[in-house]
């Protein structure tokens, strides 16, 4: 009746993380929203180009999709725990052949004794004068539109923000055609170079896209930003700004274009640990997080977290986050999953200062496999490219697997995840959203623009007395429409002059009342192999 | 327009006050508004640990109506909905009180036959009552599914035209707006957490914020009431449990009038701006955390979309829960407790918005005379013992 393991998000982290556990023999499924694996950074088109990386994980997608069900177009909204300590994750999907209205939705149950949560996360936008026109885009979802449907998003575009993930953006539209007329970083851009941990691994990659730019000719220019969007109906110029050190506004000009593609960080997915009770904290800058010990385990027995969820810091932090989560995963399995929070000697100092221990493997199972031997966990695909994802001395494991305090988690990984990990708080660090954004806003600029409410009503509710986000909310009612805050949560939080709380979604995506009313009895997804499972009694009131 | 143009102060607590009122939500707001404006008590406070009226006030479905069966429980919110019909006037600030109507529908022969007897019973306290056959709700309400082929046929309703909603917010800060104006002390970000009582006598309360002093202290703390009566040594047979609510996507105007049907534990309106608000039976468990399980609702939604088929379309966008107090009898408890100075309000359960001003009123009057408001009485606390229930449990124990 029940997989071993449910894996929520299909990007690098949710794929390395099912697959690891699949190859070890656990029963998996993994969903995902999108019609194809892939997530933000390996979205591709029906037919997928050559970027660098993405061959090695369709080769992964492809092994994961032998061994573990794969549910794309299954959208989670839910995840509880049942009575009996179940784990059920609540999807809709569409289908023509959908029973009974629901817009074509039927609505699917995915039982498991084990979730990882690898959902990511979505760009932060702030807002600015205009930022309502039609043509105004958030950077991820301009690259989105173009790595995972081909469509190039304006002809004359402006990117601007903050963080080096507006790069590959600008380079994605100049080499599909678009004419990027700048990249605007609203903080000093390149001046992470001068951070020591950028000559690790990334440097490379900046220089990829350095080169891009410059072979397109396309302006990167730092303490700049887009403050304004002008037009009648769609956008038809923005205002550029020089900026001082706080994001005040020191000189503009105005920038003819079509669109505007802007991002000011992550949002990390975190709805659904929060609906289990996870606990969080606040990453660098300042967005709440999933917290995960050593194995990538949440403070809820048997749900881990990997990937943005837990802290932004690229792609492949999330995936090396994912195969550890798969691993301790494995490791745990055959042990029934704890009913309280890890207890200390789980995630007890090895020998090696941070290493994970590991139980008994199943019994029966692979004691290779349940113990993790790094020689098999590896994922199949290409020859390494040297530096990107092995290091020598990985395979060395200590100990015997399966003695009660082997590492599960080879310590190079650990060792490597810290790196990544710091690397990408050096980047949060390096990147901050400074203050003065706040003064680009008129009194009329919608700051929430579901319920179209403006600056002044949120200054005025600040006048009646409301102190924080919440009572902001309550008063003037950003937040309370279709994106329940999702886009406008951040920017509210900074105006009430404190960092945004954790989401308190009980419906993480909204669904219609349709499915709601059918989740009772959804269709329980079960592992193939498995009895059919038996309808679900339509619970009386 | 979304929020009020107004302030009210933001006192630090005094060291002493007549009246200490314990809870900011719609019934203590309405307590001190009375207090002040009815009895010249204006020496009080309201204390709030959070802020004003985000308990149950901002999470209710602000139903209002009042067709309760028994006489004690008629009279009562009939009192609540005259009061309601003059409010907005009296506290000189839109209310958005619409007077759309409230169907109560029948889905087989038992609740036919209560329904019936229900309009006999308000049509003698003077409660305005019809009732509708099958053909008439569906002229009243169209959208309704009356099939006879559906699970819960729709067999007649009752009607209270006089019934329906408002704008739960606008009545919280006009409230506070009226009572902070008598010089009412409204204090936020103030939780108390125990009683000083010193021979039978309560003589302060302790806060957050330190000691105050109180000639009488006033609950008025919804869900967490029997939690704060127990500091003061007193149990209450009170149950904590969360109910749920959702709201949907805006939409255009659909449904014109309130539908309830207790036994499939739903009620469904439009609010003003187009969204759907639907409400839902409590959680079967006692819980104090405000967040219910989503798999309540999921039969509760079934059954309401085979009643409005229209609506499996519309997107849900978030659901919510708050605590609600439920008595034994589905029926408040008003007065003085075994402490002397110390007076409970409490056990409103489901359904206590549409009490806000009448209940707000008989307290008032009964703190300033120490002796219960001729409406109040029934409704003491020693009916527990005396045996003299008013059953408001209705088809299926919800009662909005
Ligand atoms: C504009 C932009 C540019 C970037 N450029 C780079 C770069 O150059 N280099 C780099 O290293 N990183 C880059 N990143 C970051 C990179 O995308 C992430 O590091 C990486 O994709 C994170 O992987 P993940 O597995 O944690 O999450 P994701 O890749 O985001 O995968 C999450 C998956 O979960 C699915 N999902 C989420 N919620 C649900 C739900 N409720 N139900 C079902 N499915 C769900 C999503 O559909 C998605 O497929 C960029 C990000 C953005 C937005
Ligand atoms: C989902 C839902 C739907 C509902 N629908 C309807 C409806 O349609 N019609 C209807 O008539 N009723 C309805 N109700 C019931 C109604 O909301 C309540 O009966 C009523 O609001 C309770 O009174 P109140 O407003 O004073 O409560 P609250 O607003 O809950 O006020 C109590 C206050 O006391 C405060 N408090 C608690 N403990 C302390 C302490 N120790 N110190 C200081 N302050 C404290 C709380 O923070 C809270 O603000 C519904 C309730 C819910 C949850």
């Amino acid at each position: 009746m029940t997989y071993d393991l449910v894996v929520i998000g299909g990007g690098p982290a949710g794929v390395a993380g099912a697959l690891t556990a699949a190859r070890a023999g656990l029963r998996v499924a993994l969903v995902d929203s999108g019609a194809r694996l892939g997530g933000q950074y390996f979205r591709h088109s029906a037919v997928p180009g050559a970027e660098p990386g993405l061959g090695r994980f369709l080769r992964q997608g492809r092994a994961l999709g032998e061994r573990a069900d794969v549910l794309l177009r299954h959208q989670a909204w839910s995840a509880a725990r049942e009575p009996d300590g179940t784990l059920v994750v609540h999807c809709v999907t569409r289908s023509s052949s959908a029973p009974g209205g629901g817009a074509g939705e039927r609505t699917v149950a995915v039982r498991a004794r084990r979730l990882l949560i690898a959902t990511g996360a979505y760009d932060r936008p702030l807002p600015f004068p205009g930022w309502d026109l039609p043509g105004v885009l958030t950077a991820g979802g301009a690259q989105a539109l173009l790595k995972g449907s081909g469509v190039v998003a304006g002809r004359r575009i402006v990117v601007s923000g903050t963080g080096p993930f507006l790069l590959p953006v600008a380079c994605g539209l100049a080499g599909a055609g678009a004419r990027v007329l700048g990249v605007f970083e609203a903080g000093v851009g390149l001046g992470l170079v001068r951070q020591p941990l950028l000559a690790l691994d990334k440097a490379g990659e900046a220089v990829r896209y350095a080169v891009g730019l410059a072979r397109h000719r396309v302006p990167y220019r730092t303490r700049q930003a887009v403050v304004a969007a002008h037009g009648e109906r769609e956008v038809e110029a923005v205002t550029v700004a020089r900026l001082d050190k706080a994001w005040n506004v020191l000189a503009t000009r105005v920038v003819e274009c079509d669109t505007v593609a802007a991002g000011y960080g992550f949002v990390p997915q975190i709805e659904l640990g929060t609906q289990l009770g996870c606990e969080t904290r606040h990453d660098v800058d300042g967005s709440p997080v999933l917290s995960v010990d050593a194995a990538q385990r949440t403070t809820v027995p048997g749900v881990w977290a990997a990937g943005e969820p837990t802290g932004v810091g690229g792609w492949r932090l999330s995936e090396l986050e994912g195969r550890i989560a798969g691993l301790a995963i494995v490791a745990g399995h055959g042990t029934a999953p704890r009913t309280a929070p890890a207890p200390s000697t789980d995630a007890a100092a090895g020998p090696r200062g941070d290493l994970t221990t590991a139980r008994a493997p199943a019994p029966g199972g692979d004691p290779a496999a349940a113990a993790g031997r790094p020689g098999e966990q590896e994922m199949p695909g290409e020859p390494e490219v040297p530096g990107e994802l092995e290091m020598p001395g990985e395979l060395e494991m200590p100990g015997e697997p399966g003695e009660p305090g082997v590492p599960v988690v080879p310590g190079v990984l650990v060792r490597r995840r810290a790196r990544w990990r710091a690397f990408g708080e050096a980047l949060q660090r390096a990147y901050p959203v400074e203050p003065g954004w706040q003064g680009w806003l008129r009194d009329d600029t919608l700051v929430c623009r579901c319920e179209e409410v403006p600056l002044a009503r949120v200054r005025e509710a600040q006048d009646l007395g409301a102190t924080d986000a919440r009572s902001v909310k309550l008063l003037a009612r950003p937040g309370m429409g279709w994106c329940q805050g999702r886009i406008c949560g951040y920017a509210v939080s900074c105006l009430a002059g404190e960092p945004p709380r954790p989401p308190r979604r009980p419906i993480a995506q909204p669904v219609t009342l349709g499915a709601l009313s059918e989740s009772g009895e959804a269709s329980d997804r079960a592992p193939a192999d498995d009895p059919p499972p038996h309808p679900n009694p339509r619970r009386s009131s | 327009m979304t929020h009020p143009d107004f302030l009210w102060r933001n006192p630090d607590p005094k060291p002493a006050y007549d009246v200490v009122i314990v809870g900011g939500g719609g019934h203590g707001l309405a307590t001190a508004y009375y207090l002040a404006k009815n009895h010249g008590l204006t020496n009080v406070a309201v204390l709030e640990r959070g802020w004003l009226a985000g308990g149950n006030m901002a999470r209710n479905t602000t139903i209002i109506r009042s067709n309760y069966l028994w006489d004690e429980s008629a009279a009562i919110y009939e009192h609540s909905l005259k009061l309601w019909e003059g409010l907005s006037d009296e506290l000189d600030y839109d209310l958005q009180f619409s007077q759309r109507g409230v169907l109560n529908l029948a889905h087989n022969l038992g609740d036919v036959r209560e329904g019936r007897r229900r309009v006999n019973a308000n049509r003698l306290n003077g409660v305005d009552a019809e009732w509708l056959d099958a053909d008439e709700v569906k002229k009243f309400c169209p959208i309704i599914n009356v099939s006879d082929r559906a699970r819960y046929p729709v067999m007649g309703a009752t009607l209270q035209r006089r019934g329906g909603i408002a704008k739960h917010d606008h009545v919280a800060w006009a409230l506070a707006r009226q009572a902070d104006a008598y010089g009412v002390d409204l204090i936020q970000g103030c939780e108390v957490t125990g009683f000083e009582i010193t021979g039978g006598r309560v003589t302060a309360v302790e806060t957050s914020r330190g000691r105050i002093a109180a000639g009488k202290v006033a609950l008025a703390a919804a869900g967490h009431t029997s939690v704060l009566a127990e500091r003061a040594g007193i149990r209450l047979p009170l149950q904590s449990h969360p109910l749920q609510a959702l709201v949907s996507e805006l939409l255009e105007p659909v449904l014109d009038c309130v539908v309830m049907s207790n036994a499939v534990h739903v009620y469904v309106s439009q609010a003003h701006k187009g969204e759907l608000v639907m409400g839902a039976g409590i959680d079967a468990y006692n819980s104090y955390g405000q967040r219910g399980g989503v798999h309540v609702i999921e039969a509760q939604m079934a059954a309401a979309l085979e009643l409005f088929p229209i609506f499996s379309r519309a997107r849900v966008l978030r659901t919510w829960a708050g605590i609600v107090d439920v008595s034994p009898d589905a029926s408040p408890i008003i007065g003085p407790t075994p402490v002397d100075g110390l007076y409970i309000n409490a056990g409103w359960g489901t359904g206590g918005f549409k009490a806000t001003p009448g209940s707000g009123w008989v307290y008032a009057h009964t703190l300033a005379h120490e002796r219960p408001h001729p409406l109040a009485e029934p409704f003491a606390l020693d009916r527990f013992t005396t045996g003299a229930l008013i059953d408001e449990h209705g088809a299926a124990a919800v009662a909005h």
